[in-house]
């Protein structure tokens, strides 16, 4: 079997429009998710128990129902609820949902390795809660939150690969454009990979970085 | 409104198609994980074991797994490997071996970093002992890795198992299959898509409820040797 560099050639143009949408929707969504997932985790800490549950049961949904059928649900769901939601807000709100449910455990967990008497400490000092977390545990724990927050901001990129189900034109669905023409599978689908790998790789080494600077800081 | 009574009656077959499909769901994804497994142990060998080159490909193995989309994965497996090796073989085995050769890649990353965790001086003293380095591997190594990477690689299961939906995608019949056949057939995808989700639900649950009590006994049976 020969690799045809033609068709390699033809179709990579069609293919960065189409990794174009799956960046917009990881750079709108991730970022939301992460916000979401930053609400969900104080939630879930705080004294309130209906608060508490809500939080809990939100994380349980993310963490036991697969991305797939969270995608066709709101795709097909959604509409039949009269919601008309376009493919794309479908895409950005979905990532959204996940990313949160995942990142709100990695806060908690981060949450948890300040120790708790530091937090009384600073409280019995005359802290505004606002002000212990702004001074006191939020500047400590960037080192346990950049290596997970990376492996989840490569997996909601990948993730991204299942809205091709609802003809967003991303990188997976131009993909399989392409290799309904062409038939070329091989050539198409490597560099479709290929793609996403480089794109991986680069997160990769930028989480590296990060994380080298934030040890920096960190005197234990 | 959505008329739930309706619903149901039109639902009758999706329901029972849901078992047979969640069936197909835990049977594919349990014997991706089991290959995945017995890989993981081999490309982890390989990684320590197999000098420069071994370790570059290794690296490179487990860079790829983890750097592109499992369904652009399994359409690799489905459309291009039978070509490229001038053989067919059906969707459920090209679905699985992807499964399969993905979860490879995760496992072996767990199972260095338990390997990473058991003082070196133990394998010098197995050696010491006069055990050759495959009975040092079974006998000191293996069991402790497995011990300390048995929360991981459960977890590492109920991700695969999740993950399996997308095997709906390349033809093979799983429960996201007869969920998406069910929708063209009743346009009714609220309810059957929530049905859906509740069954993963209880599934997912249901692994890693058993994997927690797994690993309490485990805990128990094994003393902790550091």
């Amino acid at each position: 079997m020969s690799i045809d560099f033609d068709i390699v050639a033809q179709a990579t143009p069609a293919l960065l429009q189409g990794l174009k949408v799956t960046a917009t929707v990881s750079m709108v969504g991730i970022p939301l998710g992460i916000l979401a997932g930053t609400v969900a985790a104080y939630m879930a800490d705080s004294a309130s128990r209906p608060l508490r549950m809500l939080a809990l049961g939100y994380v349980e949904l993310v963490r036991n129902i697969p991305f797939l059928i969270l995608v066709y649900l709101s795709f097909f769901g959604l509409p039949k609820l009269g919601l008309l939601v376009s493919a794309f807000g479908i895409a950005i709100g979905a990532t959204a949902f996940y990313t949160g449910g995942y990142f709100c455990e990695i806060l908690r967990a981060a949450l948890r390795s300040v120790p708790r008497g530091q937090v009384r400490a600073a409280l019995s000092l005359g802290m505004t809660g606002w002000q212990v977390q702004r001074h006191v545990v939020v500047p400590q724990i960037f080192g346990f939150l950049i290596p997970p927050s990376v492996s989840l901001t490569i997996m909601m990129f990948k993730d991204s690969a299942v809205f091709s189900v609802m003809s967003l034109p991303e990188l997976t669905y131009q993909s399989n454009l392409m290799t309904a023409d062409t038939f070329a599978y091989l050539e198409v689908l490597t560099t479709t990979a290929l793609i996403y790998w480089g794109c991986s790789a680069v997160f990769d080494a930028f989480g590296h970085a990060m994380e080298t600077r934030v040890r920096r800081w960190s005197h234990r | 409104m959505i008329d739930w009574l309706t619903a149901d009656s039109a639902l009758m077959p999706f329901f029972d198609g849901l078992i047979e499909g969640a069936g197909n769901t835990l049977l594919s994804s349990g014997a991706a994980f089991a290959i995945g497994l017995a890989l993981g142990v081999v490309v982890l060998a390989l990684r320590v074991a197999g000098g420069p080159l071994g370790r570059v490909a290794v690296i490179v193995y487990v860079s790829a797994m983890r750097g592109t989309p499992l369904l652009v994965q399994l359409l690799i497996a489905y459309y291009v490997l039978p070509s490229l090796l001038g053989i067919s073989i059906s969707p459920l085995a090209a679905g699985v071996l992807a499964l399969a050769l993905n979860t490879t890649a995760y496992v072996s990353e767990i199972l260095r970093a338990a390997l990473s965790t058991i003082p070196a001086g133990q394998t010098a003293a197995a050696r010491a002992l006069g055990m050759r380095p495959w009975q040092c591997w079974l006998h000191v190594l293996l069991p402790q890795m497995f011990h300390r990477a048995l929360p991981p690689l459960t977890n590492e299961f109920t991700v695969l198992l999740k993950a399996s939906s997308l095997l709906s995608l390349i033809a093979v019949s799983e429960l996201a299959t007869v969920a998406r056949n069910a929708t063209l057939q009743s346009d009714l995808p609220l309810q059957v898509f929530a049905a859906t989700a509740a069954v993963y639900f209880l599934m997912l649950w249901c692994a890693s409820t058993i994997s927690r009590s797994v690993e309490r006994r485990f805990a128990r049976l094994l003393p902790n040797v550091h």
